[in-house]
């Protein structure tokens, strides 16, 4: 396909930003990894300035299906070194404080007798 | 037993006597509805101001590498102000996640484009500490 006409169509472009989007959530995702592998925050920026070189190394290629294979292959390797233990907040799901405390349901009310018989 | 059930009845608050009369259920809907259950409990009570959320969120940008400090306003574009990439919006949303205590869903972050959808964002979120 000739590169002018490829340039401009609609559906070229969804596609470009369908990888972009997919290629952001990438490096977010792969940003947060680094950090849960890397604890020391001076390990994490090196590690993290190596991922962004290796980012923008590729950052220049053009062909859509490049692109594509590209992106499948970093997923895959991202998801080959995901953290068994990643830290996630306590409040989201999946961090140690999710649905420790929930909100009791309205409505309810308890009568605190503690067991008191009806005799006594 | 019957001595034991006479110092536990002493002792005991009389719980049953003090049903919900109607002094009682006034004196908490004055708290308020949404406090009047969880009054005593601290979860999700350091509410930020705007102003707050300003000023952390503009501090963030400022200390970010590749951006000039006096070009932050808070109403600045990352990408078409400040002349940043995706990938800078990207660690820039991460940073604000660390800062604010966060956990932004992907999705959810992939629209934070500008400093005034990011302050948006933390303002109304009610986890944000």
């Amino acid at each position: 396909m000739s590169a002018a006409a490829a340039a401009s169509t609609a559906g070229y472009l969804a596609r470009r930003a369908a990888q972009k989007e997919r290629v952001r959530i990438l490096y977010r995702r792969a940003l947060k990894d680094t950090l849960n592998w890397a604890v020391h925050r001076h390990l994490f920026y090196r590690d993290a300035s190596d991922l962004r070189e290796r980012f923008e190394a590729n950052k220049h290629v053009e062909d859509l299906d490049t692109i594509d294979r590209m992106i499948a292959d970093a997923e895959a390797s991202y998801n080959k070194w995901r953290h068994p233990d990643p830290y996630i907040v306590p409040w989201a799901p999946g961090g140690s404080k999710f649905t420790r405390n929930p909100t009791p349901p309205t409505g309810i009310e308890i009568i605190y007798d503690y067991g008191r018989e009806d005799n006594d | 037993m019957a001595m034991r059930a006479a110092i536990l009845r002493y002792i005991r608050l009389p719980a049953r006597a003090q049903t919900l009369a109607a002094p009682r259920s006034r004196e908490w809907t004055l708290l308020g509805g949404s406090s009047a259950s969880r009054s005593m409990s601290s979860h999700g009570d350091d509410h930020l101001t705007k102003e707050e959320v300003v000023e952390r969120v503009l501090s963030v940008v400022k200390s970010f590498p590749k951006v000039d400090p006096a070009t932050v306003t808070p109403d600045v574009h990352f990408q078409n102000d400040l002349g940043l990439d995706s990938l800078d919006t990207v660690e820039i949303v991460m940073a604000l996640e660390e800062e604010f205590k966060l956990e932004i869903p992907d999705l959810e972050a992939d629209k934070i484009d500008s400093c005034h959808l990011a302050i948006e964002y933390i303002h109304n979120h009610p986890m944000a500490s």
